[in-house]
């Protein structure tokens, strides 16, 4: 804790019915939810049990993390849909402190299986993702109204997210019923008093970026630039949003879908196509900057399989550029004649592509092509490699020489400065391939992956003959959707593929090198149990002789330049290793003691030995290793906070972030007697600084804009300064509706009785149960087989917004739904529901066409008219609209019944388990999995969920064992054949 | 007289009522007569539609209840096809649902002549056409299937599916692919990586 966070949590103590806080991102917001816990548990504070909403989790963690430190007893632990409904009351009444989700929550409320008198109060996370229709309002509503004492205290630490859409702050507000907004950006006196005090020493090292991505970044902002134009010609978005530095963030897709969301359905094809390209073409510039030369080409070259038909920057002139200086950067290709390798020759891309032409030619005429041209590596290492090696080694020499010049530098660095080195990544996978990197050396690294790479072209051209055939039925699909938009694609694609044949023979060619090499190593060591290792990846690809053993090889392959031991074994050890060094990464603090205790020259052979206790190390890693003082990776997007575990005294940015920039301050702050240095690695003129830098800018942006905001605030307020809550501006009728929250709903004067409506519990991820509750209906969570709402006896609802509708059409989820809705029920109604802020219509009159085609949202709505022509269609305009007609549908009818409800479409051997529910308990991404692949159906997914873990396990049954389990042999062979099918397409 | 009636089941047959409606204009895809039905057009043996302007719905509304009326038990699907062309829709649209939904007819909403035009020639030309667009039957290659299987985790897009594909070689693979395995796919960050493994490795009931 530093000061200014005293500061916040004061202030937000001062007002009892709580507040919303917004801080800037990096200020260790879990360090302040830890203090409040602490508070909570201190013995003076009001008894009472304290629920935390909305937490992710990452904070869970770092939260535990932090009150572990202080050495708490009190952990708050998390209430799941696994326990007991009782067992939650009793914990609901404990007074201790529990992570919640929204969803348990409001059920909970729903059902009155929370006692709300026991609450003192509610902590919420992520407020920036609060609406006033979403659940964590709905919560706070039941809250508010029967136990109007408790507290309200929610945090946000995306300021830029909470200056998207109108007046977001005061709605914020309003929705959780709080009056104090605390703004404290980086900013503010307090704040950057207690972080500037004694500020971190910082070296900014400006790395040149190579020659070739200088080209690539160019191009791929002309293409984004050029993107950008076409989205300006749809005269659909704001201009002064389309910028390219706007364009670097991912927030640039919330601007764009906010402008586009309304209107969505309407949009073109095309236009949808640049929102996504541009997306892409973020990754690209990202990725550029992140990933080595041979994974940037062979993400490329994956982008290229998958999104070559629909596309539109693909085909882009400076594209091109991208494809061929990402492939220059890895290998050149030429043909050896003339001594010139095409390659090479900067010539223009038209050009270019006329010299392939000849080569073509030629290739025709010559059989052998391998003899005709030649391949030639590159494999540029990323700039930064070096230079990062380099302030190791600078930090080593350092520390060498204050050790001579010092006597005892152990003892005295030992409290506060354990000599280690922090290299922070974005990711995990830069966190592991710079550890190679310092560990092996860059050359050996790029190799690997280069080998990597060939041989993935190996596999992929496997299957030549049924790859072409595949291309071919699939042309003309392409042509269809791109709707003639490029009508050069189908002779440029055969052209490039041309070309590409031949640079893809030379490919295979030094592959089948490699093999070879690896081959001859194999039979040395004549290895059975490199088969055995090896074996999970040859068993799959097993379908010719030929393309066994290059299955088998490949393990060993890589590493065939460690003369010892069997491939496998190798393999092995090595994997182990990496676990091992991972677990060192993040937080054994027992090898940390081991660390810092030794002299920094023995802790780094130590860790040497550590990550590779197997025979495996060689002589050159060992000699690296010792060059370079300890150090440690960091993932930034694991987001755990390993400052205060790790207490390094050398940070090393190598992708720059924002907030971890405020972690270190804060750490700095926090720690003062640390000498920390920082070195940051920025690419010099690359959009990596323009991103740091503007990332500052929104910041800084965003909080004026709330602090102007936070001045013009209206809050209505009643007698005692509480303040009334949304609904009073949104619908006035619904106040009366307040009062009767609970589900007995006594005090209400209306003379006829309180409707109900039972709600499938997946239904509370979206706002309608809490429109129909704010409209005075009992809500009745269940979980349902069949619908969503169910309004009376006869009455059932499925319920889809625009978007889901067109996705479960696609995917054909709305038509089997329909089909049982109708089997189970009188009427059965699909409603499509329209958002208020989006156009109340499909598409316009000029969108429509002149034919009847099947891909129309007309055609499919008809379709299924005519198929199911009991269905009843409910159009609706909004979330409330859909309240008042299902107020109206229900007005003659009888209650729906609840138990029945329950029952309607579950196979009757499966029993019905009292309270049960069923979405929290099934693993549903993997059960949604489970039921696209082939040879599963409907009737035997059930047992196979039964009689099998989880997909990984499934993935290894034999299918004796899977026909058992799906009836019959005929399914079990199909999905069995789909398991192991080999991966064929690509290029 | 036998081609004629022939020619009249391959086309829609308009009520005369429906004459001067500016919506005749927009059936182009499909042939249509002048008859005497009950309906406002007929569509199909057992298939017959209302039109309805909301602005008219607005000036009498009780039309649309006496022309349901009207078409008694005749018809399998009766189709109230809505024209929606006011600005203030809830309260008429409600009205006009409440009454299609109590009366046993399926109401469509167009909100231009085109748009209502289509739903009409549509639903004549698929009058006998088999649900499979709609029943989700994707194309049965291997790469669609694996894509239509692995994006069911979020946010795994298709060139995810080309990456993981083509590293680990066949599906078995993927499932049993270790985390690190996973993150050391390009394009796959911290969250996808959780997200497959996940999905792969939690048991499909959670409570045994």
């Amino acid at each position: 804790m530093v000061q200014f966070h005293d500061h916040i949590i004061s202030d937000l103590l001062e007002d009892p019915t709580g507040g919303l806080v917004i801080l800037s991102s990096g200020l260790s917001l879990h360090k302040l939810i830890s203090s409040l816990l602490l508070l909570h548990h201190h013995p003076s504070s009001s008894s009472g049990t304290l629920l935390l909403l909305s937490a992710t989790p990452s904070q869970k963690s770092s939260i535990l993390t932090t009150l572990n430190h202080h050495q708490t007893p009190n952990l708050p632990s998390e209430i799941t849909s696994d326990l007991p409904s009782h067992h939650r009351f009793s914990l609901y009444s404990s007074g201790a402190a529990f992570f919640i989700t929204s969803r348990i929550l409001i059920v909970d409320l729903l059902t009155s299986r929370l006692p709300t008198s026991s609450l003192s109060g509610l902590i919420i996370l992520n407020a920036h993702s609060l609406s006033d229709t979403s659940t964590e309002a709905f919560i706070v509503r039941i809250l508010r109204s029967s136990n109007p004492t408790l507290f309200i205290r929610a945090f946000s630490d995306k300021p830029h997210a909470m200056v998207s859409g109108f007046s977001k702050p005061e709605r914020t507000l309003k929705s959780l019923y709080l009056r104090k907004l605390h703004l404290w950006p980086r900013f503010q006196v307090y704040v950057s008093q207690d972080l500037e005090r004694d500020p971190p020493e910082v070296v900014d090292v400006r790395v040149p970026m190579s020659s070739h991505m200088k080209v690539i970044q160019k191009a791929v902002i002309e293409v984004m630039d050029a993107c950008l134009k076409e989205m300006r010609k749809t005269n659909k978005v704001d201009v002064e949003d389309l910028t390219v530095r706007n364009g670097l963030f991912k927030s640039f897709d919330e601007i764009v879908r906010r402008q586009l969301d309304p209107i969505w359905h309407t949009l073109g094809k095309k236009t949808r196509q640049l929102v996504s390209d541009l997306k892409t073409l973020r990754k690209l510039l990202d990725y550029l900057v992140r990933y080595d030369a041979v994974t940037y080409l062979k993400y490329l070259d994956s982008l290229r399989a998958s999104e070559s038909f629909r596309s539109v920057w693909i085909f882009a002139e400076s594209s091109y550029k991208i494809f061929e200086y990402a492939k220059k950067r890895v290998y050149h290709f030429g043909r050896l004649d003339g001594g010139k390798l095409v390659g090479q020759s900067k010539s223009s891309t038209t050009k270019k592509r006329k010299l392939k032409d000849t080569n073509k030619e030629k290739e025709d005429s010559l059989p052998t092509l391998t003899s005709g041209v030649a391949l030639e590596e590159v494999l540029e290492e990323a700039p930064k490699w070096k230079v990062l090696r380099e302030v190791l080694e600078e930090i080593k020499e350092n520390r060498d020489k204050q050790a001579l010049s010092r006597e005892e530098p152990v003892i005295e660095g030992e409290e506060d400065n354990n000599g280690i080195v922090l290299v922070a990544c974005k990711d995990e996978r830069s966190c592991m391939q710079l550890e190679d990197c310092i560990m092996k050396g860059p050359n050996k690294v790029m190799r690997e992956e280069w080998e990597k790479y060939l041989l993935s072209k190996v596999e992929l051209h496997g299957l030549p003959k049924r790859n072409k055939n595949k291309k071919k039925g699939k042309d003309p699909k392409g042509f269809g959707i791109l709707d003639g938009v490029i009508p050069t694609t189908p002779g440029q694609k055969a052209e490039a593929s041309s070309i590409s044949k031949q640079e893809n023979d030379a490919l295979l060619a030094a592959a089948a090198e490699i093999i070879k090499h690896a081959k001859k190593d194999i039979v040395v060591e004549d290895d059975p149990q490199s088969c055995v290792g090896s074996g999970g990846r040859a068993k799959g690809k097993g379908k010719g002789k030929q393309r066994k053993t290059s299955g088998s090889v490949q393990v060993s392959m890589n590493r065939d330049d460690k003369s010892d031991n069997g491939a496998a074994m190798n393999d092995k050890s090595e994997m182990f290793a990496s676990e091992n060094g991972g677990q060192i990464n993040k937080t054994d603090p027992v090898v940390e003691d081991g660390f810092h205790e030794s002299a920094p020259k023995v802790a780094s052979s130590d860790i040497a030995v550590l990550r590779k206790p197997a025979q495996g190390v060689d002589a050159t890693s060992f000699e690296n290793a010792k060059r370079f003082p300890p150090v440690h990776f960091y993932a930034l997007e694991s987001d755990q906070h390993i400052l205060d575990i790790l207490k390094p005294s050398t940070i090393i940015m190598y992708h720059p972030d924002m907030a971890f920039v405020r972690e270190i301050e804060i750490y700095k702050a926090e720690n003062p007697t640390i000498k920390l240095k920082v070195y940051f690695l920025f690419y010099e003129d690359s959009t990596e600084v323009q991103k740091f830098e503007a990332s500052i800018h929104r910041e800084n942006g965003a909080f004026q804009s709330l602090i102007r905001q936070k001045s013009l605030m209206m809050i209505p307020v009643d007698q005692d300064g509480r303040c009334l809550g949304p609904s009073s501006s949104i619908e006035p009728q619904s106040i009366t509706s307040q009062n009767s929250i609970t589900r007995k709903a006594g005090g209400r004067k209306e003379s006829e009785k309180e409707m109900q409506v039972i709600v499938d519990m997946r239904e509370f991820m979206s706002s309608l149960p809490n429109v129909l509750h704010q409209k005075g209906m009992r809500i009745i969570p269940v979980t349902l087989e069949v619908g969503d709402y169910i309004l009376s006896p006869l009455i059932c609802v499925e319920r889809k917004s625009i978007q889901d509708l067109f996705g479960s059409f696609a995917s054909g989820r709305l038509y089997h739904q329909v089909e049982t809705m109708v089997r189970y029920y009188r009427i059965p109604v699909l409603l499509i529901e329209f958002s208020q802020d989006k156009s109340f219509s499909f598409q316009s009159a000029s969108d429509i066409g002149d034919d009847v085609t099947p891909n129309s949202i007309i055609s499919k709505l008809s379709l299924l008219v005519l198929h199911f022509p009991r269905l009843r269609i409910v159009w609706s305009r909004s979330l409330y609209a859909t309240a008042e007609i299902f107020a109206s549908l229900k007005a003659n009818q009888d209650e729906p019944d609840e138990v029945k409800a329950i029952r309607v479409g579950v196979p009757s051997e499966e029993g019905i388990v009292e309270n049960d529910v069923r979405a929290e308990n099934y693993n549903t991404s993997a059960v949604e999995f489970l039921r696209r692949l082939p040879g599963v159906t409907d009737s035997n997914y059930r047992a196979i969920i039964d009689g099998c873990e989880s997909l990984a396990e499934l993935a290894l049954l034999p299918v004796e064992k899977l026909a058992e389990l799906m009836g019959g042999q005929k399914a079990a062979k199909t999905l069995k054949d789909f398991l192991d099918a080999k991966y064929p397409t690509l290029l | 007289c036998q081609s004629q009636t022939a020619h009249n089941r391959n086309a829609i047959l308009v009520s005369h009522r429906q004459k001067g409606n500016p919506l005749l204009k927009h059936i182009r895809n499909v042939r249509w007569a002048f008859a005497d039905v009950v309906c406002d057009y007929l569509l199909g043996q057992s298939t017959c539609a209302l039109y309805l302007s909301l602005r008219y719905h607005l000036l009498h509304p009780d039309y649309l209840y006496y022309r349901i009326r009207e078409l008694q038990k005749n018809f399998k699907l009766r189709i109230v096809l809505c024209h929606v062309d006011v600005e203030d829709v809830v309260k008429p649209l409600l009205e006009v649902t409440k009454t299609a939904l109590l009366h046993d007819c399926t109401l469509l909403c167009g909100w231009s002549l085109e748009e209502c035009g289509r739903y009409l020639e549509t639903i004549k030309v698929y009058e006998n056409k088999p649900a499979d667009i709609i029943q989700g039957q994707m194309d049965t290659d291997y790469l669609s299937r694996l894509t239509h299987a692995l994006t069911t985790v979020r946010h795994v897009n298709k060139t995810d599916v080309v990456t993981l594909g083509s590293t680990f070689g066949s599906l078995s693979h993927i499932m049993d692919a270790s985390m690190e395995d996973l993150a050391r796919c390009p394009g796959i960050g911290e969250r996808k990586v959780k997200r497959l493994y996940d999905t792969f490795h939690e048991p499909f009931k959670r409570v045994v």
